[in-house]
């Protein structure tokens, strides 16, 4: 067989399937981008001096290490989603694990738990974990999973859960303020703690979902055509469900709600490069990294001393740039 | 060789199949035929192994089913639905690249022989020339031939095609079939083909499976199986034989 013909150019659109130079170039911008971000604040250092600063050590570095990890999972997970369930629209946010975590965290702060090191941290987990289970229950009817049932659920949920901290909110409007920052995410108090502890889980996930790319392809062609092609679809569904809820309730439970980042940054990726999820996945890990780390940086700088919720800041920059990449895809037709 | 072993599929409280005990030999091509709801599809996908039969077993080679991954099923049986799922934005390229699946490693990319077979499963079927094109870019003619170069391309031993032609036209359905045909005299693979046009499948199946009510109804050459008695029978309808073609006229005193 000839090797000049251009297979590569049929698959991937001119560059390599999985991180190439592109990869390794957003890399640096995203390390570059982290080095900024430390700079600017409140307080100004020369370099030398920002090494040598706590600010840097206990505030800046934490923060800047949990917005990277926090918008590296949520864009993966919203990746992930997509494609397992066959639906542009899902994200954590809408499949409601984001705001089961949330009522875990309302709960918590009423209780008078945030004393404690990790009280709402864990109550957030526990209930963003005890949502996907009441999801999965009601969706799983024999043993396949329905998506349409599965989305409807959460979609629900979501409303429920909403309705239900609202009234939380109503009655306690001494503890709004805390709860506000809950529903609207974070990363004010990020601390080394909230760093040790959602890293590890991101990794992990991260990995598993990577491992699965080109199955989550196939699930795209659709269940049984997936299943007849060699996926072992309910095993491979089941197990990358596990490490995607797993990664958003640790990233709920140090950061509170932020949706956005895990709709639109895997379909900005999916817009740009195509639709094949062995770079979508890679892409959208340092995509959504970069992304939440711009949106933080100008959360917490724009009107300094003052801090917006950095929720905000990803709607009113993902927004635009996304509607720009949809319209310009479609008159490419 | 294919083992159906007193299959049983009930959904739910519906018995779809009962007692289903057939073998379809190897290199054979099958018409599996019947009236609309009478478990032809059902069958299809428990020989594919998409369901699992509340009684009794499927084997190929002597091996039941069951005990195969999905992976190892799918180096021996390529399954073509009805109804493609399109609404993704892979080529056509990339589509029939998915069918080496079963052959690759997690995190492994495809090597130049993944791409060697899909040329040439693309070429085959007359769909090379459509590589770039995306799902909406295609009539679904072309759609289900890149289907077909797809199962092709999964290089196994047994095709099944679940009404590969119900949505064509009589041109295309002319050329899928001849595309069948070949496929199963140069490569010698088992088909099985879901197919309500009792002409086609006259022409080109050798043998027939004909279901009625769940049941095996009629099983054997099919020249000698689409006979007037069976066709009004299984489909309430008046056929006639004219040199090798049947005329059909609806039976007006059952419907």
């Amino acid at each position: 067989m000839k090797k000049s013909r251009p297979y590569k150019k049929i698959t991937t659109g001119g560059s390599p399937v999985g991180p190439g130079t592109g990869w390794i170039a957003l890399l640096l911008l995203l390390l570059a981008a982290m080095a900024v971000s430390a700079k600017v604040g409140v307080v100004h250092y020369s370099w030398v001096e920002l090494w040598q600063s706590s600010i840097f050590w206990n505030l800046r570095l934490p923060r800047i290490l949990l917005a990277v990890t926090v918008g590296a999972a949520l864009s993966v997970c919203g990746a992930a989603y997509q494609a397992i369930f066959r639906n542009p629209l899902t994200d954590p946010y809408v499949l409601g694990i984001s705001s089961g975590a949330s009522l875990g965290a309302a709960v918590a702060i009423l209780l008078g738990l945030e004393a404690w090191l990790l009280g709402v941290g864990a109550c957030a987990l526990a209930s963003g974990l005890l949502t996907i289970v009441v999801i999965y229950r009601i969706a799983s009817i024999g043993n396949r999973m329905h998506t349409t049932t599965l989305l409807l659920t959460g979609v629900c949920l979501t409303f429920l859960i909403s309705a239900l901290v609202s009234f939380l909110m109503v009655l306690h409007q001494d503890k709004m303020d805390s709860i506000i920052f809950w529903t609207m995410g974070s990363f004010a108090s990020a601390t080394w703690t909230d760093v040790a502890l959602v890293a590890p889980v991101v990794l992990v996930g991260t990995a598993v979902v990577l491992y699965h790319c080109r199955d989550l392809n196939l699930l795209l062609a659709g269940s049984e055509a997936a299943r007849s092609m060699g996926v072992e679809v309910e095993r491979v569904k089941k197990r990358l469900l596990l490490a995607t809820t797993l990664m958003v309730a640790f990233c709920v439970s140090a950061t509170g709600v932020i949706g956005f980042v895990g709709l639109v940054v895997p379909h900005c990726v999916r817009l740009l490069l195509g639709p094949d999820n062995r770079r979508v996945v890679p892409y959208s890990i340092i995509a959504g990294a970069l992304f939440l780390l711009l949106s933080d940086t100008l959360a917490r700088t724009v009107l300094m001393p003052a801090e917006l919720p950095v929720g905000s800041i990803t709607a009113i920059v993902g927004a635009p740039l996304f509607i720009y990449l949809l319209y310009k895809n479609k008159k490419g037709f | 060789m294919i083992t159906l072993r007193n299959i049983s599929y009930a959904f739910g409280k519906k018995q779809v199949l009962e007692g289903i005990d057939t073998q379809f030999e190897t290199g054979g091509f099958y018409a599996v035929m019947g009236a609309n709801g009478c478990g032809k599809t059902t069958l299809l996908r428990l020989v594919a192994g998409l369901l699992s039969p509340q009684q009794g077993e499927v084997l190929i080679d002597e091996q039941s089913i069951g005990d195969l991954s999905a992976r190892q099923l799918a180096q021996r049986i390529a399954f073509v639905r009805q109804h493609p799922q399109t609404d993704f934005e892979f080529s056509a390229f990339e589509t029939v690249l998915m069918g080496r699946n079963p052959y690759q490693r997690h995190l492994q990319n495809e090597s130049e022989e993944d791409w060697r077979i899909v040329e040439e499963c693309m070429r085959q079927t007359g769909t090379w020339h459509l590589r770039f094109a995306k799902p909406h870019e295609m009539s679904g003619g072309e759609l289900q031939r890149v289907m077909i170069a797809r199962a092709l391309a999964q290089q196994t031993p047994i095709l099944l095609l679940d009404e590969p032609v119900s949505n064509l036209d009589i041109a295309h359905q002319f050329d899928i079939l001849e595309l069948l045909h070949t496929i199963n005299c140069e490569q010698g693979k088992t088909i099985l083909l879901v197919v309500h046009d009792l002409n086609l499948a006259l022409r080109y199946c050798q043998s027939l499976l004909l279901i009625h009510e769940g049941r095996i109804h009629y099983q054997g050459p099919i020249a000698e199986g689409l006979t007037a008695d069976n066709i009004r029978t299984v489909f309430g309808v008046e056929a006639q034989q004219k040199e090798g073609l049947l005329a059909l006229s609806p039976l007006t005193a059952n419907r």
